[in-house]
């Protein structure tokens, strides 16, 4: 098989090839590595390739799954890693020219799961500077660029991730979403994200920008995909005190159910005020199909999720400003420009303001869990517009003009204030050939439902594996 | 939108939080709180006296539909 085409292929496809020792993760990885190589001087998605390491290691799985010590899926799997999780012996920058060359002597939780599963690693990813902003725009080491238009930002923060999985510079990322950041460049490049359940995936070891909004969570081209990564990560982290102790279902089952009968909500709150005609358009189509496939569709209220936003601003500012005071104090000029001005704005939120957005968050998460007593998920658009052009600060929709940055996080910000999970799927182009992602919101810890719906959804779409042209 | 004092700001920065701020970010600071204060007022609407606050968000209760 050709180099570009292992690159291209599913995690689960490829997973399939490496059981039957059909392909040799040494084999696979060259491919992704030549691939890195040849198309990431443009597209900036890596800020550090591991060559020798990643090769090393493919050849440690090649030997390891010849012997019969096959670990599962993952096994031999080319992934990457957003560059805010901790990697033992290897730099781990957030993005930012203040930790260019720090290198931990230990591994995040989740870093660690995956290499226990046998994923090989390729590369820590570039981001917005310490996952503090939604376009991906990244002063020190140049700013990703959407494979679907290299003249459009990717979304962020988790910028690298969305660009590297979705131009197959690795079969799939881990990113993090305190705001979005997981969902907004998956729907803005065309892939698949999910944020699961607050608690559901360690956060230890991921740099935090916000620690009761942060959530880790797999980017990948499938939701399949996205189920092989989630059941490596999720459960119990004694070195994470929020992870749920519940037990961890199979993902990988739950993607083969039925969504016949599956209720789903349309809340227009919010959500689907003020979008782009286009992706009105591709949300009401991929409603239309999920109804095609059984589902029963509904509009449902939620009017308190207009204060989710607010309470958002204030808890995310206060807590960011409180993790980053140090640096601030000796180090300021470091900064992005950008990134250094949300910091300085994150000390005048006051005491009481941060605990009355954290009391109601309460009172908007119980609106939201109240309406999945009555539907199985939510359905919304993953962003209100498709990606921005580099240079577009500002965005005019419906005579409202605003930062670019409040337009990507509407309806993505919400649900970190909520903690439910959320899943984003690719479900149309633009007529400019830019992708635009359905988000699917689920009951707390009901990951398999999304997972369900989304691979009927992709299975039934006709966008399913549409690849951007990235010329030779 | 409401308005900050750049003024105001700097005073608070120097006197109560110690943590520096070029004028360039604060008047940037003054622009953002500015956007949110009415939003973060609004709050009161939710009813908040009986509601304490989440401030480590632990994994809600179990959900009863939830795999």
């Amino acid at each position: 098989m050709p180099p570009d085409d292992l690159a291209r292929l599913s995690i689960a496809e490829a997973g399939d090839l490496l059981r039957r020792r059909a392909l040799s993760p040494v084999e696979l990885a060259r491919a992704h590595l030549e691939r890195i190589q040849r198309l990431d001087r443009d597209l900036l998605a890596y800020i550090t390739v591991l060559r020798d390491e990643a090769l090393a290691a493919a050849a440690a799985a090649e030997q390891e799954i010849a012997r019969g010590q096959y670990r599962g899926p993952l096994h031999g799997i080319p992934i990457a890693l957003k560059d805010l999780v901790m990697t033992r012996g290897v730099r781990t920058t957030c993005g930012s020219r203040i930790l260019r060359d720090w290198v931990p002597d230990t591994d995040a939780t989740v870093a660690r799961r995956l290499a226990d599963a046998g994923a090989i690693l390729l590369g820590k990813l570039n981001m917005h500077e310490f996952a503090y902003g939604p376009t991906g725009v990244n002063p020190h080491y140049g700013t990703s660029r959407n494979p679907w238009d290299r003249h459009r930002i990717p979304g962020g923060s988790s910028s690298g991730s969305g660009v590297a999985v979705a131009a197959g510079l690795a079969a799939g990322a881990l990113g993090t979403d305190t705001g979005g950041s997981v969902r907004i460049p998956a729907a803005l490049c065309g892939i698949v994200g999910l944020k699961p359940t607050y608690g559901r995936v360690s956060r230890a070891g991921v740099i935090p920008l916000a620690w009761s909004l942060d959530h880790v969570g797999p980017m990948t081209r499938t939701v399949a995909d996205a189920a092989l990564l989630l059941q490596a990560l999720a459960g119990y982290d004694p070195a994470d005190p929020t992870t749920a102790t519940r037990p961890v279902p199979d993902y990988r089952r739950a993607t083969q159910g039925e969504v016949r009968g599956l209720r789903l909500g349309l809340p227009k709150d919010l959500f689907f005020e003020r979008l782009d005609p286009e992706v009105r358009a591709a949300v009401a189509a991929a409603a239309r199909t999920l109804e095609g496939l059984g589902a029963v569709v509904e509009e449902i209220p939620l009017p308190k999720i207009h204060h989710a936003g607010p309470a958002s601003f204030a808890i995310l500012a206060a807590e960011a400003t409180a993790y980053h005071e140090p640096y601030l104090r000796t180090r300021a000029a470091e900064y992005g420009e950008d990134v250094r001005a949300r910091l300085t704005t994150g000390q005048f939120v006051l005491a009481h303001q941060y605990l009355k957005a954290q009391r109601a968050r309460q009172v908007i998460r119980a609106e939201v869990d109240a309406v999945l007593t009555r539907v199985d998920a939510l359905l919304t658009p993953a962003t209100p517009v498709p990606a921005p052009r580099l240079d577009e600060r500002e965005i005019t929709m419906d005579g409202v003009t605003e930062d670019a940055r409040w337009w990507l996080i509407r309806c993505t910000r919400p649900i970190n204030v909520t903690g439910h999970p959320a899943l984003s799927v690719p479900c149309g182009l633009t007529a400019a050939g830019l992708p635009i992602g359905l988000q699917l919101v689920g009951r707390p810890f009901d990951e398999a439902t999304l997972l369900r719906l989304g691979h009927a959804f992709e299975t039934a779409s006709p966008l399913k594996r549409r690849w951007p042209a990235l010329g030779p | 939108m409401a308005s900050v004092s750049i003024p105001l700001l700097q005073a608070l920065t120097q006197e109560l939080s110690g943590i520096p701020a070029s004028p360039g970010d604060l008047a940037i600071a003054a622009t953002q709180l500015g956007s949110q204060l009415d939003g973060l007022a609004r709050l009161d609407d939710l009813e908040l006296l009986a509601v304490e606050p989440a401030t480590v968000l632990v994994p809600s209760p179990e959900a009863p539909h939830a795999a």
